[in-house]
C-alpha cells in the first residue's frame, strides 16, 4: 500500500480522481441523458419540499397567521419536541407500530412462504387468498376493520359473548392499553403477504442440489433449513425487514381512518401525529421540524437498505 | 361538584335571557322581516307561506342571468349521515342554477364537514383555493382573521344584514367587517325511543328535565335492558363531537371562555371552572361509572349513533330533525324482521328540548354554515370572477334556496325562507321540525376566533378523551385542556 506523503502528490491524485469522474461521466453522457427529465422532476417535486421543510422547521407558525407571516426562531420547534411529553409518548407508539408489525409480518409472511413453497393440491389458490389483504384499499380495509373491532356491535365481539366466552364485546380500539395492539393486528394482516411474496421469490433461489447433498449427508430438515435454506434469504430478509420498516414508520391510513390516533393519543404514531400538527392545528413550524427528523431516521433506514441491495449485487457479481 | 347558589341562579338566567335578546333582537338600523320577539313554533307556522320570492328575477339585478364566466366552488356537502331527501335538494340547486346561468361555467366539488377545512387549508397554502367557498361556521373566522377572504356583506348579494339572524352574523364578523353570508342556521334537539323508556320504567312522553336525569335515566335504561342509554359522542376532529358536549357543558354554565354570555369577550378560560368540570363529571359518570352509553363513543360519531337508535339499541340522542327522515331511509334498506323492529323503533321515536343544566340553563350549539369570496391571489389562476361567485352565493342564501338546502336538518340563513310556501311544506312533512325551530333561541356560537376550530375539534374532544379513558381524572383533563386553550390564545 503507497503512503501519500507530499502535497503536491496529493494534489496529482485529486486532479487525477477529477478528471477521472470527469471523464467516466463523459462516457456515461447517453447514460445521464436518459435520466436527466426523472432528475429534474424529482428537484421538483421532492428536492424543494425537503429544502421548504427544513427551512420552515426553523420558525414559528402561528395558527392565526398565514404561513408568510412566519417568525424565524432557530432550533426552538425542535427544543419543544424533544422535551414535550407528546413526543415520547408518540415516539414509543412508533417504535410499537413499527417493530410490531415489522417483525411480526415478516416471521409470518416467512412461515407461509415456507409452506406454500412445497407443493400440494391447492397451493395456487391458496396463495391467491393469502394476497388479498395486500392488494385491497387500505381505506377500506380500515373501515371494515373499524366495524370488525367495534367496540358495542363488532363481529368478534358478537361471536365471543355468542359463543359464552365473554360478558360483553371485548373493548379493542376505545381503551388506551389496547387500541394500539390491535391496529398492529390490522397492519400485520395487511403487511405479511406482501413478506411472504418477498420470500417466496427468495425461496425459488435456494439450489436445490445443495440441499439434496444436505439431506444425502444426514442433515434433518431444520439443519438444512438453518445451514441451507436460510443464508441464501439473508439479503433477501433484510430488504424485504428494511422495506417494511420504512413502510410502517411511513404508515397513515390505517391508525388515522380507525381511531384518528386516539382515544388519548394512545395510537398517535409520528405520521398521524405530523399530519394533525400541521392540518388540524397549523403548527407548520413543529410539524416540519418532526418531518425532518423522521425524514433523517428513514435516510439512516434507507442506507441500510441500499447497502443491503449493493450487498446483494456483490455478492451476484462474484458467483 | 359545586353547588349552585340563588344568587348565581338568577345571575346566570339574566345572563342567558341578554343572550336570548342579543340573538333575536332587531338590528337598530333595520327591522328583520319576522319578529324575533315572537318565535314560537305558532309564530313560525302563522308566517310559513306568506309571501312568495323570485329567486331568479332577485338575483338577476346581482348578477344578470345572460352573464358569462367560470366559477370554482368549494361546499360542505351532504354526508353519510344526511337523508336521501336533502341529496335530492343538492341536486336539483346545482342543475337550477346551471340553468338560471347558463353562461357561467360552474366547478362544484363536495367536501365532507370533516375533511373541508383540512383540505382548504392546504390548498390556500399553495395558492390554490376556489373562488367561493361554503364552509362550516366554525370555519369563517380563522380564514377572515388570516385575510384570505374578501368583505362580503349580504347587501352585496342582494339582501340586507337583517335578513339573517344577528347571531349567525356575528360568525361572519371579525373586526367589525363582514366576510360572508350565513346559508343556513341550526339548532339541535334531543331524540329519545318512547318503547326503550316505557320498558325501562320511566314515562314515555317526557324527555329528561336536566343533564343530571339524562345521566339517571341512561343508567336506568342501561341496567333495565343491558341497552345504551344515552348517544355519548367524543371523537376527535370530528364535528359531531362539540355539537354534543358543548350543550351539556353551558348548560352547567361553563365554558371555554365566555361565549354563552350576551357580549363575550373570549378573554378568561373557564374549561377549568368547576361548572364545567361538573359537565365533564356527567360524562365521566355516564361512560366510566354506570357504563351507560355506547363503549365505541370514543372512536364514533353521529353517523354511528344512528343505525344503533334504528335497532332499539340506543335510548337518547343529539342530533337534527333530520334524523327521523335518516330513519325513515334506513329503514327502507332494512329486510325482513328488521323492517318491522326498524318501524317500531321510528313510531317510538320523540323529540324534546335539549336538557337544562342544574340551574335551569337550556343550551344548543347555534350551527350552520356561510358562504364566502376568496381573494384573488389565493385563488388557482390568481382571478375571481366576482359576478359569478355573487350569482351563486345570491341563489343559495336567497329564501328559497336556504330553506330548501336546509329542508330536512336545518334552517334557512335567510330569515324570510321562513316566509315561503315551501317551509309551510316542510312543517307539514318535516316531523319534529317544531322542536329544533323552538331550540334556536337558546342557541350559542362557537366563539368567533381564529383558533375556535382547534379547541371544538381537537381541545375539548382531547378532553373528554382524557378523562373517559382514565388517562386523566376528570379534574387533570380539564386543567390540561383549559392549559392548552391558554397557550393557544398565548400564540404558543
Amino acid at each position: 500500500m503507497t503512503i501519500v506523503t507530499g502535497k503536491a502528490e496529493a494534489r496529482r491524485r485529486l486532479q487525477s480522481g477529477r478528471s477521472g469522474a470527469l471523464r467516466k461521466i463523459g462516457e456515461h453522457r447517453a447514460d445521464y441523458a436518459y435520466v436527466l427529465p426523472a432528475i429534474a422532476v424529482m428537484l421538483i417535486v421532492i428536492a424543494y419540499p425537503i429544502y421548504y421543510t427544513i427551512e420552515l422547521s426553523f420558525f414559528k407558525t402561528p395558527p392565526g397567521l398565514q404561513l408568510r407571516d412566519k417568525t424565524f426562531i432557530g432550533f426552538d420547534n425542535y427544543t419543544a419536541i424533544l422535551t414535550s411529553e407528546v413526543f415520547w409518548k408518540v415516539t414509543w407508539n412508533t417504535l410499537i407500530w413499527t417493530l410490531g408489525s415489522t417483525l411480526i409480518s415478516f416471521v409470518l409472511g416467512f412461515a407461509t412462504a415456507l409452506a406454500l413453497h412445497r407443493a400440494f393440491i391447492g397451493r395456487g389458490v391458496l396463495r391467491a387468498i393469502l394476497i388479498i389483504p395486500w392488494v385491497i384499499s387500505a381505506v377500506a380495509a380500515s373501515y371494515i376493520w373499524k366495524w370488525i373491532y367495534h367496540s358495542d356491535f363488532g363481529i368478534i365481539g358478537a361471536a365471543l359473548v355468542g359463543l359464552g366466552l365473554a360478558d360483553r364485546p371485548p373493548n379493542f380500539i376505545d381503551s388506551v392499553s389496547t387500541v394500539l395492539p390491535s391496529l398492529i393486528v390490522v397492519n400485520i394482516w395487511r403487511e405479511f403477504p406482501f413478506a411472504m411474496i418477498m420470500m417466496m421469490a427468495g425461496l425459488q433461489t435456494v439450489p436445490e442440489q445443495l440441499l439434496r447433498a444436505a439431506q444425502v449427508d444426514g442433515a434433518s430438515a431444520w439443519q438444512r433449513f438453518w445451514h441451507v435454506t436460510f443464508p441464501h434469504l439473508r439479503n433477501v430478509s433484510t430488504v424485504t425487514i428494511l422495506l417494511l420498516a420504512v413502510a410502517n414508520f411511513n404508515s397513515f391510513i390505517i391508525p388515522w381512518i380507525m381511531t384518528g390516533g386516539g382515544p388519548s393519543n394512545a395510537s398517535h404514531i409520528w405520521i398521524t401525529h405530523i399530519y394533525e400538527l400541521a392540518f388540524g392545528r397549523q403548527r407548520w413550524g413543529v410539524a416540519s421540524a418532526y418531518s425532518v427528523l423522521l425524514f433523517l431516521i428513514l435516510m439512516t433506514l434507507g442506507y441500510f437498505y441500499v447497502r443491503a441491495l449493493s450487498g446483494n449485487e456483490r455478492k451476484e457479481g462474484s458467483a | 361538584m359545586t353547588r349552585i347558589t340563588l344568587g348565581s341562579a338568577v345571575l346566570r338566567g339574566t345572563v342567558a335571557t341578554a343572550l336570548m335578546a342579543s340573538l333575536m333582537s332587531t338590528s337598530a338600523l333595520g327591522a328583520p322581516p319576522v319578529d324575533l320577539s315572537k318565535w314560537s313554533p305558532e309564530y313560525v307556522r302563522s308566517i310559513a307561506g306568506t309571501q312568495d320570492f323570485d329567486t331568479a328575477a332577485d338575483c338577476a339585478k346581482v348578477t344578470p342571468l345572460d352573464y358569462k364566466g367560470r366559477l370554482t366552488f368549494w361546499y360542505q356537502g351532504v354526508f353519510e349521515g344526511d337523508p336521501d331527501l336533502l341529496r335530492q335538494y343538492y341536486k336539483d340547486f346545482f342543475e337550477t342554477f346551471r340553468k338560471t346561468y347558463p353562461n357561467i361555467q360552474l366547478e362544484e366539488q363536495a367536501l365532507t364537514y370533516n375533511d373541508l377545512l383540512d383540505k382548504f387549508r392546504t390548498a390556500l397554502l399553495g395558492n390554490a383555493a376556489p373562488m367561493a367557498v361554503r364552509l362550516q361556521i366554525l370555519g369563517g373566522t380563522e380564514f377572515a382573521s388570516k385575510g384570505y377572504l374578501q368583505p362580503l356583506k349580504p347587501e352585496d348579494v342582494g339582501y340586507s344584514t337583517e335578513d339573517f339572524w344577528p347571531g349567525a352574523m356575528k360568525a361572519v364578523t371579525w373586526e367589525g367587517v363582514t366576510y360572508g353570508i350565513p346559508t343556513n342556521n341550526e339548532t339541535m334537539a334531543f331524540i329519545w325511543n318512547a318503547d326503550i323508556f316505557k320498558r325501562a320504567g320511566l314515562d314515555p312522553d317526557k324527555a329528561p328535565a336536566t343533564w343530571d336525569d339524562v345521566v339517571k335515566y341512561s343508567k336506568q335504561i342501561h341496567d333495565k335492558l343491558g341497552i345504551a342509554g344515552y348517544g355519548l359522542v367524543a371523537r376527535k376532529n370530528a364535528g359531531n363531537t362539540p355539537y354534543r358536549f358543548m350543550p351539556q357543558l353551558w348548560a352547567y354554565g361553563g365554558g371555554v371562555f365566555d361565549e354563552a354570555t350576551a357580549n363575550p369577550t373570549y378573554e378568561q378560560v373557564k374549561l377549568d371552572s368547576p361548572q364545567s368540570k361538573a359537565a365533564l363529571q356527567a360524562s365521566y359518570d355516564m361512560y366510566v361509572r354506570d357504563k351507560s352509553v355506547p363503549v365505541s363513543a370514543l372512536t364514533n360519531q353521529q353517523a354511528d349513533n344512528q343505525p344503533l337508535f334504528l335497532a332499539g339499541q340506543l335510548g337518547m340522542m343529539i342530533s337534527h330533525p333530520s334524523d327521523y327522515d335518516v330513519m325513515l331511509d334506513l329503514q327502507k334498506k332494512a329486510t325482513g324482521a328488521d323492517k318491522d323492529k326498524a318501524q317500531t323503533v321510528i313510531d317510538n321515536m320523540r323529540y324534546g328540548l335539549i336538557p337544562t343544566g342544574p340551574d335551569g340553563k337550556r343550551a344548543v350549539v347555534f350551527g350552520g354554515s356561510n358562504i364566502h369570496i376568496l381573494k384573488p391571489e389565493y385563488v388557482e389562476g390568481g382571478k375571481v370572477d366576482e359576478p359569478a361567485a355573487k350569482a351563486i352565493i345570491c341563489m343559495w342564501t336567497s329564501p328559497e334556496w336556504s330553506l330548501k338546502m336546509a329542508y330536512a336538518g336545518s334552517n334557512p340563513g335567510n330569515l324570510n325562507g321562513f316566509k315561503t310556501k315551501w317551509m309551510k311544506e316542510r312543517l307539514d312533512n318535516i316531523k319534529f321540525l317544531d322542536v329544533t325551530t323552538s331550540m334556536l333561541p337558546y342557541g350559542i356560537p362557537f366563539p368567533a376566533l381564529p383558533q375556535a376550530p382547534e379547541i371544538m375539534n381537537i381541545i375539548v374532544p382531547d378532553m373528554l378523551q382524557n378523562a373517559l379513558t382514565g388517562a386523566m381524572t376528570v379534574d387533570q383533563a380539564a386543567d390540561d385542556a383549559a392549559k392548552k386553550v391558554r397557550d393557544l390564545m398565548g400564540g404558543l
